[in-house]
């Protein structure tokens, strides 16, 4: 029961052993003076990268409720990953202690082989992560050219050159119709592309994306589902995404991580995850799985 | 250069804003020629003058969405610093003034490093107390006056250096510069990178933080900002009454005058303070004179001041331009 899902993941957990040793001989490499220059001809960045985004045994716990239970997993450059999970699974929790508006109670977040465990929100975004809010706020203080020119103005001081990147970010993802509205005047698919485009205005390099399509119809789904394909094929941006609608997390994730209880109970590829008995267990429930 | 530009740029506001801006420029140039007399002219200096704290506390207020209830120790600040380097060593305003927004912005660092942990209603209560300690530490400190302040030396003739003069006609030209610089000094903010991080701090602080923008930096940046402008018009304060006490320059009433004011006229727009003060220091002033000298009336000035408050705060919590801009979109 369950052991296909332990025995694929197992490689992996080897990452938990092997990882921190050489994490902290990179730590030691630093503090010592003498290697610091030419570190005896070793070009560490070959070395210590491993993958591009590394979760190492992530605890968060909240009042003896385990919301992340060591969960480990990597992501490459240039990937699409999909996250899912039943409800109060810890999905968003993940997210909210990768890019820091939590601190993680142990474990590791590194990225580009640099650790970003327990930095502000907007330090992540400053080394690369952006990410979307499940339920925005929508306030009708600022206009949807201004929310993306704020996202413009984390990397540009100037304002007209702000305003320029965050037109060309607004016709990209369709938007330049619906530029002067405010956020409360649009319908939900929009707000959830603008919030999109702020993200993307930011420059990252990893996007985050929570729960993009929940809301939507199914034809705005599939249009945002194109938007997403778009975004990863276009600017080359390495997506992870949290979706509880499966027709946007199977065709488009190159692979799937799936949560339930705080625990990563499998990781593979769409095609196999669907088959994958505790994953189906965890979503209908022990009762019913013993029907099938 | 593009700050400047941006700062002299009133393009985007509309024909008619544009239009009373410049008739109102206007009346500002030649009002103390219009014959006024000097009550009129006393209040429209106080009338500038709480434009320009309005349009500090705007930043940090308006922009940012802090509700900040303290300005008063930063006007204290500005003229206490201006009243003391006078009547000590004879420093001249024009050098003193500098010197009180100097301390008054390392002041404002130092307070706001702590106080921006604070968010909502703690900040807000926070700002007043340390405004509060503030005020009680200079009335008990006898070297700087305690409790009966200090009174700066009259000059025997008018002097420009020390900002003392015989007519209001020149404190009216000095507070109207200092009113548009700070004008176009909002005008360059709203536009700036820092005034669009604030408005989206004041939408949503965690969706700011996602986008890269340091919430709490911002705020104390905003915030120091404020306590420029507000020092500012401490210091003009100081050398207009000639006189500075703690209850006068460091009171909590006039910290929530200055907040009132500007969520009065619409907190985070361009002209939001100027209205406020535009309608509340006359009504101040002139119901405080007229109904607060017949007997059996004082007070009452006070409760038509807060129902107007109450009323305009509960048909438009953005103010009366929140009301002007409701009725512009219809």
């Amino acid at each position: 029961m369950g052991t296909e899902g332990r025995a694929r993941i197992s490689p992996k957990f080897c990452n938990c052993i092997s990882l921190p040793a050489l994490y902290a001989s990179r730590q030691f490499f630093h503090t010592f003076p003498f290697t610091k220059g030419g570190r005896g001809g070793i070009d560490e960045e070959e070395v210590y990268i491993v993958a591009f985004l590394q979760v190492i045994d992530l605890v968060k716990d909240f009042g003896g409720v385990a919301a992340n239970d060591h969960v480990s997993f990597d992501i490459d450059q240039g990937e699409i990953i999909g996250l899912i999970g039943p409800n109060g699974a810890g999905k968003t929790t993940l997210f909210n202690c990768i890019v820091g508006y939590h601190k993680p109670d142990s474990g590791k977040v590194l990225f580009k082989g640099k650790e970003i465990t327990g930095l502000k929100p907007f330090m992540t975004n400053r080394e690369g992560i952006g990410r979307t809010f499940q339920i925005m706020k929508v306030t009708a203080g600022m206009t949807v050219l201004e929310n993306v020119m704020v996202g413009a103005f984390c990397r540009i001081d100037r304002r007209p050159i702000a305003r320029k990147e965050a037109s060309e970010i607004l016709a990209f993802l369709g938007l330049e119709r619906v530029k002067e509205y405010h956020l409360n005047e649009l319908p939900i698919a929009s707000q959830k592309k603008v919030g999109l485009a702020r993200a993307l205005a930011t420059q990252p390099e990893l996007l985050m994306l929570d729960e993009v399509a929940s809301g939507l119809n199914p034809k705005e789904t599939e249009e945002m589902v194109d938007l997403i394909k778009k975004i990863h094929h276009e600017k080359k941006i390495t997506l992870f995404l949290i979706e509880h609608v499966m027709e946007v997390v199977m065709p488009i994730s190159q692979r799937v991580i799936v949560l339930d209880g705080g625990e990563k109970i499998a990781e593979g590829l769409p095609k196999e995850i669907v088959k994958n008995e505790r994953v189906i267990r965890a979503y209908l429930g022990e009762k019913y799985a013993k029907g099938l | 250069m593009e700050a400047l530009r941006d700062a002299f740029d009133f393009r985007d506001f509309s024909k008619v804003e544009q239009i009373i801006l410049v008739l109102f420029s206007i009346f500002l140039f030649i009002f103390p020629w219009l014959g006024f007399g000097s009550f009129v002219k006393t209040v429209m200096i106080y009338f500038l003058l709480f434009s320009l704290f309005g349009m500090g506390w705007n930043t940090i207020g308006g922009y940012g969405g802090q509700v900040e209830l303290g300005k008063a120790q930063y006007v204290g600040i500005g003229a206490y610093t201006v009243a003391l380097l006078m009547v000590w060593w004879k420093i001249p305003f024009w050098v003193s003034m500098p010197i009180g927004v100097l301390i008054a912005v390392g002041y404002s660092f130092m307070i706001g490093y702590p106080l921006f942990r604070l968010k909502g209603h703690y900040f807000a209560i926070a700002t007043i107390c340390t405004s509060l300690v503030l005020q009680d530490l200079f009335i008990n400190w006898k070297l700087v006056g305690a409790a009966k302040g200090i009174e700066l030396p009259i000059r025997d003739h008018p002097d420009f250096l020390y900002m003392q003069f015989k007519s209001d006609t020149y404190y009216f030209y000095f507070i109207m510069v200092l009113f548009f610089a700070g004008l176009f000094y909002m005008n360059w903010f709203r536009k700036s990178r820092l005034g669009y991080q604030l408005r989206m701090i004041k939408d949503d602080e965690e969706a700011a933080e996602s986008l890269g923008i340091d919430a709490r930096w911002c705020k104390i940046k905003a915030y120091s900002i404020a306590s420029a402008f507000v020092a500012v018009g401490g210091g003009f304060l100081a050398v207009f009454n000639l006189y500075v006490d703690p209850y006068s320059v460091m009171d909590l009433d006039l910290s929530i005058k200055i907040a009132l004011m500007a969520m009065l006229g619409g907190a985070g727009s361009m002209w939001g303070p100027i209205i406020g003060a535009a309608f509340l220091i006359p009504l101040d002033r002139f119901l405080g004179s007229w109904l607060g000298g017949q007997k059996g009336l004082i007070g009452v000035d006070f409760m038509i001041y807060a129902a107007m408050i109450m009323v305009v705060s509960a048909y438009q919590p953005r103010g009366i331009w929140g009301i002007i801009e409701q009725f512009r979109r219809k």
